[in-house]
């Protein structure tokens, strides 16, 4: 139970992800995360214990002794579901090793696509589980594991709900609606019957106890129905509240009588953790034993003389040739083994063909292991390779410097892969903690804008464009995400690429980033994913709806889920909030979709919802995508709640966001930044001609901003290192107008074209994977 | 001391790479690996052995997750004790788990070992992959 493994993850392996260490992460005991469980059994215990002593006895003289009886086992029922659901491991995910993770070069994408009954479903990368998360498995950022089949973390039993306990929460919520409709039915009897004698202590119990059932009710039978509906569609609440198949197909679906089945007849599936570890007693022992060589190879053995070259070289051509030759691996755990990636090559097919598209599979937790990975990053002297396409910032996620990183918030960078070999990470790293603000829309930009930059044509199209399923087109980041593969290429190249037309184009894909973005707080939400595909509604409506209310949303929208359900899922953290709630508004509103993108601040964990932009996951005010990405925010929730203390944990509301003229964005921005450079003002100063601690510093205005940005030409405000005297200037205009989830980059972005950058026509930008292109401005 | 026994003499084995297999999730989420054979193996063990072998235990992980009689007796069992017969009793998964690791020891004895091969058990893996760990003769040279 991760309620239990928090605080157990010190005692051994048994309860711990990790494969097979004993190190404990250090995880703060939240005791917040206590208090909706503890709510929930007290009131459950409590009113049942009131309605036994209380009413039971004169309705079992009156009517039956069958009544109480019934209850009872109702109520025993209800109990053993909610002790399961909450106790239950609902499918954590062991943490991959290190050795399976070697296998993924630097160029490793974020993505894989996998088909899944004719439709390309898209495996995401967990860089704190370090594998690609299987369909329907999605990390926890309450729990900090990979959960399989995962529903919703639920507050009220502090367990998520994955495949192994979905089908206890299910009947909890079916018994639980009996019992409530039992002890309010029953109550209601009592009170019948005791018209003249209310105010007795029974009468006044039983009214209390009638009272919280019937509060209680009208939740949790939402849920209830809204759960029936999902299991008869075969959907998990993570899917349904990502829209993933609205519109489309699901490929999970067997049938309404095999989905039914499935979730309640099919048998215990396994705990993957704590499991007693079998001891391999097999003892692999040389010399070894080789199959038999078959003809051909024996015929080339005899033609070479009794020379092995040519056998050897005949293998490595077959394991190697599927793909181009990777650039050489500056780790080789396994040397002198040819190393085909088969399996990797039949997956990559959808993928980005070019194995240096993106290599931004952030391969560490943000937050936890920056300077780790920094100085061993250092040390691989991958510096020289960085060349080739930002290589180096593969294992960083987009556009990601080292350095960069080593700042408490890391974003992407545009930096030139030559100034991190200068060994700029440690400048870098004080350089954007400066520009954190601006940075966010460059990381997003990096990562997400990396796929964007390299598709020419906004999201909008991506749901026309491919005519597979819905499920593809509402990934709509499938194919940008190949297509973002082969964007570095094409920008080393020196073409002018997309974020030439960046000022526009990256401006209304940003929009749509930071429309998906809006909605996904801590991380989440498959909002954006929703609205980049349906940009078009979404954008006008959310403009016109968000135009005045940019302030007063983000608070806003808490209280209505608190008011209008007391008794659900209030948004305890971003996190932690359970999906729950957005079911509610469904059910009360009938459009979900709507409602949940408005009032869904967050989900309960990042989904495995594919980004349309690879920054999506990122809290909107930082944007950060490797990071956010990496680990579905525990950062991002605690970086949403550093950013945004006053307002709200939510990041500017879907409509705000997508209002460029939006004051309340702009607002954010400049606290965002001014917030940023306050924390490294000296070195903000320090970089490139103090431009970026000049832009971030002077919040005055999106204009402001942008003013180091065109000052700044060969100076990268935003870099992360601030000796980078390469001419990378970062794609500001478009790092800006990627930001996601803030209307930041959109006021920088529309004054952009106005501050058009003094530098002249054309702008070296370092894009995402450390390639330097030039855009026209 | 300066002699040297017999044994370190001996070869030792050492990992030299491994090869991950990994899921097919062409038909859904049910466990399903993949059964192309990796091309790192190709020199070390026979491809119709190796894909038997994946085959053999795509069945069993099939037979564990079928919605038979048996699972859904499990079930109603395991709703009127109040889930407390999962306690004393073994659901059906893990009783074809128990099966697939002894399967997987055996190949792993009679076939993989004496090739300088392991199979790994892919639920230590989250039944996510399965490890197969590649051994190379190293000799001890004093």
């Amino acid at each position: 139970m991760p309620g239990v493994s928090s605080k157990s993850r010190g005692r051994g392996p048994s309860s711990s992800p990790l494969p097979h260490t004993t190190v404990p992460t250090a995880r703060p005991l939240r005791p917040s995360r206590y208090v909706p469980v503890s709510a929930a059994t007290f009131f459950l215990v409590g009113s049942t214990t009131l309605f036994f002593c209380f009413t039971c006895p004169w309705l079992s003289e009156r009517f039956s002794v069958a009544v109480p009886i019934y209850n009872g086992v109702i109520f025993l029922f209800v109990l053993a579901n909610f002790c399961l659901a909450t106790f239950m491991d609902p499918g954590v995910f062991p943490r991959a090793e290190e050795d399976e993770d070697k296998e993924d070069d630097f160029r490793a994408p974020l993505y894989k696509t996998v088909d899944i009954r004719g439709i390309q479903v898209r495996m995401k990368w967990c860089s704190t589980c370090r594998f690609y998360r299987p369909p329907r498995c999605s990390h926890c950022s309450v729990c900090d594991n990979c959960v399989e089949d995962f529903d919703h973390h639920c507050p009220w039993v502090n367990n998520c709900i994955g495949r192994r306990n979905y089908r206890y929460f299910f009947l909890f919520l079916l018994s639980l609606t009996a019992h409530i409709m039992a002890v309010f039915g029953f109550g209601l009897l009592f009170i019948l019957y005791h018209r003249q004698s209310v105010d007795r202590l029974h009468a006044i119990v039983t009214l209390a106890v009638m009272c919280v059932a019937g509060l209680f009710f009208i939740p949790v039978a939402g849920l209830t129905g809204f759960h029936i509906v999902l299991v008869a569609r075969g959907r998990t609440t993570n899917e349904q509240v990502t829209g993933k198949f609205r519109g489309g197909v699901n490929p999970f679906t067997n049938g309404c009588w095999n989905n039914v089945s499935h979730v309640l007849c099919s048998s215990q599936a396994p705990r993957y953790l704590g499991r007693k570890k079998c001891v391999q007693s097999v003892c692999v022992q040389p010399p070894f034993l080789r199959p038999q060589l078959t003809e051909a190879q024996l015929a080339a053995k005899i033609l070479d003389n009794g020379i092995q070259g040519d056998l050897l070289e005949m293998m490595e051509s077959q394991s190697c040739d599927a793909e181009p030759p990777p650039p050489p691996k500056p780790e080789l755990r396994y040397p002198g083994i040819p190393r085909g990636n088969p399996e990797e090559c039949r997956l990559l097919n959808k993928a980005p063909p070019t194995p240096t598209m993106y290599k931004y599979r952030p391969s560490y937790s943000p937050g936890k292991n920056h300077t780790a990975l920094t100085h061993a990053y250092a040390n691989q002297g991958r510096w020289e390779e960085a060349g080739r396409g930002g290589r180096a910032e593969g294992r960083l996620g987009p556009g990601a410097s080292p350095g960069y990183s080593l700042g408490g918030r890391s974003y992407p960078s545009f930096s030139d892969p030559t100034v991190l070999s200068g060994g700029a990470s440690r400048s870098s790293s004080s350089t954007h903690a400066s520009a954190g603000g601006v940075h966010v829309s460059e990381a997003t930009t990096a990562s997400a804008s990396f796929k964007s930059l390299a598709n020419q044509t906004p999201p909008p199209h991506h749901p026309s464009r491919n005519g597979s399923l819905s499920y593809e087109s509402l990934l709509a980041g499938g194919d940008d995400s190949d297509k973002v593969g082969a964007g570095p290429r094409e920008v080393s190249s020196g073409r002018p690429c997309t974020p030439a037309a960046g000022g526009h184009n990256s401006s209304f894909l940003m929009s749509q980033h930071r429309d998906a973005e809006t909605h996904s707080q801590s991380s989440q939400s498959p909002h954006h994913y929703h609205h980049s595909s349906h940009h078009h509604h979404s954008f006008l409506h959310r403009s016109s709806s968000s135009t005045s209310s940019s302030p007063p949303p983000p608070p806003q929208r808490e209280h209505p889920l608190g008011e209008l359900h007391p008794g659900s899922h209030p948004p305890s953290a971003n996190h932690s909030s359970a999906p729950p709630l957005p079911h509610h508004h469904h059910h009360h509103h009938h459009h979900h979709h709507g409602h949940h993108h408005h009032h869904h601040s967050t989900s309960s964990s990042s989904t495995s919802r594919p980004p349309r932009f690879a920054a999506p996951h990122a809290p909107p005010h930082h944007a950060y995508p490797y990071r956010t990405r990496s680990t579905d925010t525990p950062l991002g929730s605690s970086s949403t709640s550093t950013t945004h203390p006053p307002r709200s944990p939510h990041p500017p509301p879907l409509g705000k966001s997508l209002s460029y003229s939006s004051a309340a964005a702009a607002e954010m921005q400049y606290r965002l930044v001014r917030k940023a450079s306050a924390s490294a003002g000296a070195n903000a100063a320090g970089v490139g001609g103090g431009g970026g601690g000049g832009g971030s510093g002077g919040m005055g205005g999106g204009e402001i901003q942008m003013k180091p940005l065109s000052r700044a030409n060969g100076c990268r405000p935003f870099s992360s290192t601030s000796s980078c005297s390469a001419p990378s200037s970062p794609c500001h205009p478009v790092s800006v107008s990627a930001r996601p989830g803030v209307a930041y980059p959109s006021s920088a972005l529309t004054q952009s074209p106005a501050h058009k950058p003094q530098t002249g026509g054309v702008r070296k930008v370092t894009g995402v994977g450390g390639t330097t292109y030039e855009i026209s401005v | 001391m300066a002699t040297h026994s017999l044994q370190d003499m001996r070869q030792q084995a050492s990992v030299a790479a491994k090869v991950f297999i990994q899921r097919d999730y062409t038909n859904g989420t049910v466990c399903h690996f993949q059964t192309k054979f990796p091309s790192e193996l190709e020199s070390r063990i026979n491809k119709q052995q190796f894909e038997e072998t994946v085959r053999t235990l795509n069945n069993l992980y099939a037979e564990a997750e079928k919605l038979g009689s048996q699972s859904y007796i499990e079930g109603c069992l395991a709703c009127l004790t109040a889930y407390i017969i999962f306690l004393c009793m073994e659901t059906h998964y893990e009783k074809v788990l128990k099966k697939i690791a002894k399967y997987i020891q055996e190949q792993n004895e009679k076939i993989y070992a004496p090739q300088g091969l392991l199979l790994t058990d892919p639920i230590e893996r989250g039944l996510r992959v399965i490890e197969v760990t590649i051994f190379e003769e190293r000799s001890l040279t004093r």
